[in-house]
């Protein structure tokens, strides 16, 4: 195994190939705060590219609802205890992860640590959705029946990692990372359905599609990116939940690159299970209203400081016009600025693609209409 | 005199026993008949020499087999002159023919060198420069090949499909659209995979040279049957003569099992290392 360094760790750690970061590296932040889980990202990726036979039960992208809610089942729970010792520590005032990654914890004859899922595992795309954990009795009001009386939804795709687990676990190197965008692929000419990559993703966001005998995952819609597009879960984002781009490492962050940004700069954007050392460039803003055990075992050291920082963007007026540009157009912006009230998204030529207003005009009604002489209600 | 009798008797069991019972030879025999067979069940198997081959454990190159399974293959060959057969039988009581997540495949194949050489590439799947060819055999292809459908209704029975957009109404009197409709959503199969089906044969033509070089062979030319066994199963694969080979030529063999539920795939599998291959 060679030595790769690790920012998210705050060190160096063991990986199967040779560090090679992309010229440049596709990332995506996702705000949780703002997801109503109406899975209109789910079909639009399914629709566009798992409709096939073989792919019935892919979903490239999936909405869980946390703490149950999972897909396919317990992925997160099955790895998290399968990893010993999840300890973070700090040097420099900086986090460094102190425990063992999948692939420094990998087992004796095996490229990462890992498991598989079993055909049942895919059977429910997101057990307990939005339902309470226990039975009603008739005539009864809902109580939530345990003390986590919070749920939230969590968007997934493939995370498009530096250093992939499915790309290290298969031994045929069918999967590969693009040089110049950093998409991770599975060739599907060279693929011979081992299904390595299946057992080696911590995320379980590889498929083995049983028609064709090979595996399949997520490609960030990469024709569109080539384009300059978002792709299709991010454009027919509902909530506006989702906003693509490409990051930087932080030594290079750069302020007006949206990512960079949120995730260097400000630190309100976290990856998901940064402890398993796989670099993931999906980056969630973590949920403000539920438990900081759960979502820092979850989002890692960073989790305390990136609420405080969320609940606090009505005072930053910076970061709440960022993330009133989360999907108000289909173009990748590539850098942004804030004008007075405005917020301003580029292409990477500084080109104008969307300006957005990120304070609304407030309008009172007063209670009594004077010109009608009649009082005002609410309803309808 | 009792005891002379038991002897006799001893002696006569013994004597029947030994007709049915061949002692594998060290090498693979290859027996000169008139035609060459795919059936494992033919009469033509039970006059040809039969070698045992002991198989290891692939534990050279990760992902590793760590828990030996199959401990044994039995083979005999035959050719008409043009082509070559082998069957192979080993044992495995369950029958893993059913592809899906977590779910591997009862497979066996033979490889051997594309050149006859004194200097032998290495037995795990050749060297740089020095090419072996497989082929390679797979229950679930035999099963698909046998008639079982090719959908999700044969490995998930209750499974319900909405809709194929491939299947779609304004589609089904126009098979060109249907076929390029399916092929978006089949990206291995839209690529020409011979691997990724329709399936033909329940063997594939391959070619490698070392661990993690296997690629499709530049023609099919293998084919082959197995048939389940009351305790295992027994497989014919046949191809054509390795070039060069004749009987004063000899070459080389060896052989790798996979037993689907002891989740042998890949490089997870049992395997030998070369046999002398021999025409008689």
């Amino acid at each position: 195994m060679a030595r790769v360094n690790n920012w998210q760790l705050g060190r160096e750690m063991s990986y199967w190939y040779p560090e090679s970061r992309p010229q440049k590296q596709f990332a995506a932040v996702f705000d949780t705060n703002k997801c109503i889980a109406c899975q209109t990202c789910t079909l639009a990726c399914k629709t566009t590219w798992t409709s096939g036979k073989g792919q019935e039960y892919m979903l490239w992208n999936n909405v869980e609802s946390k703490p149950y809610g999972s897909y396919p089942l317990a992925w997160d729970l099955n790895l998290l205890s399968l990893l010993d010792g999840q300890n973070w520590g700090e040097e420099n005032g900086q986090p460094v992860y102190k425990g063992s990654t999948i692939f420094e914890s990998a087992p004796a004859g095996e490229r990462v640590l890992g498991w598989r899922p079993e055909s049942e595992d895919y059977a429910y795309p997101n057990v307990g959705e939005d339902d309470c954990a226990g039975g009603i009795e008739h005539g009864a009001s809902m109580e939530v029946p345990h003390a986590m009386s919070w749920f939230y939804y969590l968007a997934r795709i493939c995370n498009h990692c530096t250093y992939p687990g499915c790309l290290a676990s298969c031994p045929r190197g069918s999967i590969y990372k693009r040089p110049d965008d950093g998409i991770v692929l599975v060739d599907q000419g060279r693929c011979r359905g081992y299904q390595e990559c299946v057992r080696g993703c911590p995320y379980k966001k590889v498929f083995f599609n049983p028609m064709t005998s090979t595996s399949e995952k997520c490609i960030a819609c990469f024709p569109k990116i080539e384009q300059g597009i978002s792709p299709q879960c991010f454009e027919n984002c509902i909530g506006k939940i989702r906003v693509a781009g490409f990051i930087n490492t932080p030594d290079k962050a750069e302020a007006d690159n949206p990512i960079d940004y949120l995730v260097h700069i400000k630190k309100v954007a976290l990856p998901l299970f940064p402890q398993f050392g796989l670099e993931p460039n999906v980056y969630y803003i973590p949920p403000i209203h539920v438990p900081a055990a759960f979502t820092r075992q979850m989002f890692g050291p960073g989790t305390d400081r990136a609420v405080e920082i969320y609940r606090n963007a009505p005072n930053d007026p910076d970061l709440t016009s960022l993330l009133g540009l989360f999907g108000s157009t289909e173009r990748i912006v590539r850098k942004w600025k804030r004008v007075g009230d405005k917020a301003i998204g580029m292409d990477e030529n500084g080109q104008e693609l969307v300006n957005v207003p990120f304070k609304e005009p407030i309008h009172i009604r007063p209670a009594y209409d004077k010109l009608y002489q009649i009082t005002r209600t609410n309803c309808p | 005199m009792r005891f002379v009798t038991s002897l006799t008797i001893l002696a006569l069991l013994f004597a029947t026993s030994c007709s049915k019972v061949q002692v594998p030879t060290a090498e693979v025999n290859v027996a000169q008949v008139k035609e060459v067979t795919l059936d494992p069940n033919a009469a033509v198997w039970d006059a040809v020499s039969l070698h045992t081959s002991k198989m290891i454990l692939q534990d050279l190159v990760e992902p590793r087999l760590l828990e030996p399974s199959t401990s044994e293959v039995m083979v005999k060959a035959i050719t008409n002159g043009s082509e070559m057969a082998f069957r192979l039988e080993w044992m495995d009581e369950s029958q893993s023919d059913m592809p899906g997540p977590r779910h591997f495949i009862d497979g066996c194949a033979v490889q051997i060198p594309s050149k006859i050489d004194p200097n032998v590439p290495a037995p795990q799947m050749g060297e740089i420069g020095k090419t072996v060819e497989i082929s390679y055999w797979r229950a679930d292809w035999q099963a698909i090949v046998e008639g079982r459908a090719d959908n999700i209704n044969a490995i998930y029975p209750n499974a319900s499909i909405d809709h194929y957009p491939a299947e779609a109404k304004p589609l089904e009197n126009n098979p060109q659209a249907q076929a390029e409709t399916a092929a978006r959503y089949s990206p291995a199969r839209a690529l020409g995979s011979r691997r990724s089906g329709p399936r033909e044969q329940p063997v594939e033509d391959l070619i490698a040279e070392g661990p993690s070089t296997l690629s499709p062979a530049p023609n099919a030319v293998s084919k082959g049957k197995g048939v389940k066994t009351a305790k295992g199963w027994a497989v014919v694969i046949s191809r054509p003569m390795p070039a060069g080979f004749s009987a004063s030529s000899p070459s080389q063999i060896a052989f790798a099992v996979w037993e689907g539920s002891h989740i042998e795939v890949g490089a997870r599998k049992m395997r030998t290392g070369w046999v002398p291959l021999i025409l008689k």
